[in-house]
């Protein structure tokens, strides 16, 4: 008896959380979209990182973890962005590497880093996943692709392509506009 | 000290679900992106399921809080756990890279938040299995004229 009244008071939570969520979520800054379908980033048009498996086989680094890498020289870092894109701007020192782009002509340069940094301009990753798993075809021991992309990278103030990174860009890169 | 047991577990736990609803509200649409994430729902259903999960955890987190249905909202915690586990789980196991959701931001999901999700399964059940002490536990007999009332939840 008192089970079923539990499941009954359980149920009566369940329904009012329901209602309220449903009634309160058109008064919240950001609402979810009722009526519109929402699919995972894996389906969204143009995000191409959804490629099945490459997600998980890539992995990922924080602007925070990459920006000490690129002051100290100590990783390469990879632009996955359209060639007007990397001119508008890039990180200091990076090479330019289009996901369709042969990356044999650089691959030498890429092997005297211990670590390649691959970004682009989607926070959910897409093309520099792609360059990232060409790269890891190619032999590139430890390719990461990195978190939040370039967005991620000028909001946190890290060295752009007008700033200074030593040694990163000390060599013209072949596939560099 | 089983009541202290009891009492902490059920605050703490309704904290975490009201922190966690909080954490959520600002921003609803990315809640129901993250949802989306994990592919386990048709994407027409994706933005109601979100707002009725932020629903549920207020409901549940101030029934927790206050005490009021406190083991039936253990029991509704429970079972969100557990499709949270459920959920994180299925989404690690496909190689999926997504991000928790499980207290806004950009956490990633991981087999820690797995860990973490059935840890607070313990207040829950603790709140959920434990009977009140002493003779409260039962159903008390009023005078007639008040008839019968039970204070077990």
């Amino acid at each position: 008896m008192m089970g079923v009244r539990l499941l009954l008071h359980a149920l009566a939570l369940c329904a009012a959380g329901g209602l309220l969520g449903l009634a309160g979520n058109s008064v919240t800054p950001k609402p979810a979209p009722f009526g519109e379908p929402v699919t995972s980033t894996a389906e969204t048009p143009g995000a191409m990182c959804q490629i099945q498996g490459l997600q998980a086989a890539i992995p990922r680094i924080s602007v925070e973890e990459a920006n000490p890498l690129c002051v100290a020289c100590s990783a390469l870092f990879v632009d996955a962005r359209t060639a007007a894109e990397y001119e508008a701007g890039h990180i200091t020192g990076a090479i330019h590497i289009a996901p369709r782009d042969a990356v044999d002509p650089v691959l030498w340069r890429l092997g005297v880093y211990r670590t390649v940094v691959v970004y682009d301009r989607d926070p959910n990753c897409s093309l520099a996943d792609q360059v990232a798993k060409t790269l890891l075809q190619h032999g590139v021991q430890d390719v990461r692709v990195l978190t939040g992309a370039w967005p991620a990278w000028t909001a946190a103030g890290a060295p752009g392509a007008s700033g200074t990174c030593g040694l990163c860009g000390s060599q013209p890169a072949k596939g560099s506009p | 000290m089983r009541r202290a047991i009891v009492l902490l577990s059920r605050l703490a736990l309704g904290a975490i679900f009201l922190y966690a609803a909080a954490t959520k509200v600002p921003d609803m649409a990315a809640f129901a992106k993250d949802v989306a994430n994990y592919r386990m729902l048709p994407a027409a259903l994706v933005p109601f399921v979100t707002a009725v999960v932020v629903g549920i955890e207020i409901v549940v987190g101030l029934a927790l809080v206050t005490g009021l249905w406190a083991r039936a909202a253990a029991l509704v915690a429970a079972g969100m756990l557990l499709a949270f586990v459920a959920g994180l789980s299925q989404a690690l196991l496909r190689g999926i890279d997504l991000r928790c959701g499980c207290f806004g931001g950009d956490e990633a999901a991981n087999w820690w938040t797995v860990l973490r999700d059935l840890a607070m399964l313990v207040p829950a059940l603790v709140v959920l299995f434990t009977p009140a002490p002493g003779p409260a536990r039962e159903d008390v007999e009023l005078p007639a004229h008040l008839g019968r009332m039970s204070t077990k939840y």
